[in-house]
């Protein structure tokens, strides 16, 4: 069973921020996900591969170049940036 | 008690593909930071990337090479680590199914160095490190690269420098990759352990991560295998470790603390279908493989009769070995067109990489007309080395040096009266040579062949001067 010190862990790691009010519910909602996963995992028709359950193979693009994006729009979400580079600061 | 190195080696090869592993941005080294990426390259949530047709062909065509089998089915996995230089927190990469398995390189003392895999997976991006923060440019990001993982079979220094060049010629040949290890290009990280001479048991082993210099990898292998004899000399135990290498003090440092527990936690990319290698296209690309140095060396030996070393010297890059190829066709003798090559030319290439460059101003046609002249009896070999000298000059053919009246060879009465001149205007080299000097016979030789430009047969004037001499 998952507990609310889980969610805050997985939430942590995910670098999403998680209001008390929302817990109860991520909770159940998580719960049920991997309940869902139980059930295909007992499923009786054990050897369909769902590693590849579309059957697609060979999706291969030609190896042409591509205006890349302005690096304006590249650095547009960092929080912080030096001279044109992503800036990760020192941890405090 | 004597101690064993055992090496493994994992070999990172960017190949030279003109776009990025999963997205068409440039390759390009260089390049203002973070000029070279778009919302694939960086992770962006929602993207998704789309394998490039070249870096499958490119791995197969590694794995051809260095004797791999190709499966018919591999696939991508991610890889999980969380670094700056990941923009994903994940690497997409090969973990149970690999392009290429089972490979081998052949090493001259008659050893080979198996080969597990090569597979493909994306390169990370650079990160520069500055009073504590740290600037990340992804333009090296999803840059295509081979990890050619071997056994560990390397058991001393000179194996893993044979190794590494052989690896580097052979991906230069095919053109897979440039392997210019200072651009980092081509990297190294090492597995490293010792035993004891006779045991067949693995000892713990060390990894020395990400060295670019072949230099730097037998120094640093040098100084890993003292520090674990040292250690085990001492009855202490070598402790399983990711090391670096510090090139400025010729030591080995850890690298990694214990949260880093390599859990990579494999999984297969949702993003990226199945890739299907057709037995169809294994063999078009062995086709395209070249002839590789190793076998054109055994073919050069074998067919046209050169020696071992200058069949080697000849085929270590693919520039020569074509310019051979091309100035030996259709000539008498295949020597020489060798000899020239490794003579005359050579004295002017003076670092290794002025010989993979091979930039010289003569072209391969041009030599194969000066052997011709040879062959065909029109000029003598000294008039030849003297005319390619003022060819490799010039860049200019061998007829603008040579006239008509030089070919033709020299008549006998003509040589004769040479040789007669050479004796009475150098009695000193006469009496030198009289008094048991025999090199002063060379000088009278030098005379015969300054005055007749060249055309005379050096044997020929030798033979005759001695007579002279001795009829005097
Ligand atoms: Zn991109």
């Amino acid at each position: 069973m998952v507990d609310r010190e889980e969610i805050l862990k997985i939430a942590t790691l995910s670098k999403l921020f998680v209001s008390e009010e929302e817990l109860p519910k991520l909770t159940t909602d998580m719960e049920q996900m991997i309940a869902f996963a139980d059930t295909i995992n007992n499923a009786e028709d054990a050897s369909t591969d769902f590693d590849n359950i579309n059957n697609l193979c060979n999706v291969l693009r030609e190896d042409e170049v591509v205006p890349s994006l302005d690096r304006d729009k590249i650095l547009g979400n960092a929080k912080d940036i030096d001279d044109g580079h992503f800036l990760v600061k020192k941890r405090a | 008690m004597k101690y064993e190195m055992v090496a493994g080696f994992e070999t990172h090869v960017e190949l030279s593909t003109k776009t990025k592993i999963f997205c068409g941005c440039t390759t390009q080294f260089g390049g203002d930071p973070n000029t070279h990426c778009c919302p694939i390259c960086i992770g962006l949530p929602g993207t998704l990337p789309k394998l490039n047709r070249q870096v499958v062909r490119y791995a197969v065509m590694a794995g051809l090479a260095t004797n791999c089998t190709i499966p018919e089915i591999a696939k991508m996995d991610r890889k999980n680590y969380c670094y700056p230089d990941l923009p994903k927190a994940y690497q997409i990469s090969q973990f149970d199914m690999p392009l290429c398995v089972g490979g081998y390189i052949p090493l001259s003392n008659g050893r080979k160095i198996r080969l597990t895999r090569i597979h493909i997976e994306e390169d990370a991006g650079k990160l520069i490190h500055r009073h504590g923060d740290t600037l990340v440019d992804y333009n090296r990001g999803g840059v295509p690269l081979i990890e050619i993982v071997s056994e560990p079979d390397i058991r001393s220094i000179e194996e893993a420098r044979e190794y590494v060049e052989k690896l580097q010629l052979i991906m230069r040949y095919i053109g897979v990759s440039d392997c210019k290890m200072q651009e980092g290009s081509m990297r190294c990280d090492v597995n490293i352990s010792v035993r004891e001479v006779g045991s067949d048991k693995l000892g713990t082993r060390t990894e020395i991560k990400n060295m670019n210099s072949i230099n730097f990898i037998a120094k640093a292998m040098e100084y890993e295998f003292e520090r674990q004899v040292d250690i085990l000399e001492n009855g202490g135990k070598v402790i399983q470790e990711t090391l670096r290498y510090d090139d400025v003090t010729n030591t080995t440092s850890s690298m990694r603390g214990k949260e880093d527990a390599n859990d990579y936690r494999y999984f297969r990319d949702p993003d990226l279908v199945t890739i299907s290698v057709s037995r169809e296209e294994v063999e078009e690309l062995r086709n395209l493989l070249p002839e590789l140095p190793v076998q054109k060396a055994e073919r050069y030996v074998s067919e046209l009769g050169l020696s071992e070393t200058d069949a080697a010297l000849l085929t270590k890059y693919r520039k020569i070995a074509e310019f051979y190829e091309e100035a030996s066709k259709g000539t008498k003798n295949p020597k020489t067109a060798a000899n020239f090559i490794i003579g005359q030319i050579f004295r002017r290439l003076d670092t290794e990489s002025d010989k993979e460059a091979f930039d010289i101003k003569v072209s391969a046609e041009d030599l194969r007309e000066l052997i011709k002249l040879i062959d065909d009896g029109k000029i003598k070999m000294n008039l030849a080395k003297s005319t390619l000298e003022k060819m490799l000059d010039t860049g200019k053919k061998a007829t603008e040096f040579i006239s008509e009246s030089d070919m033709g060879g020299l008549d006998e009465a003509t040589m004769i009266s040479l040789c007669e001149q050479a004796v009475e205007s150098n009695p000193n080299a006469v009496n030198d040579y009289k008094n048991g000097k025999e090199k002063a016979i060379k000088s009278l030789v030098g005379f015969v062949m300054k005055n007749s430009r060249g055309k005379a047969d050096a044997v020929a004037a030798e033979a005759k001067i001695k007579e002279l001499i001795a009829k005097a």
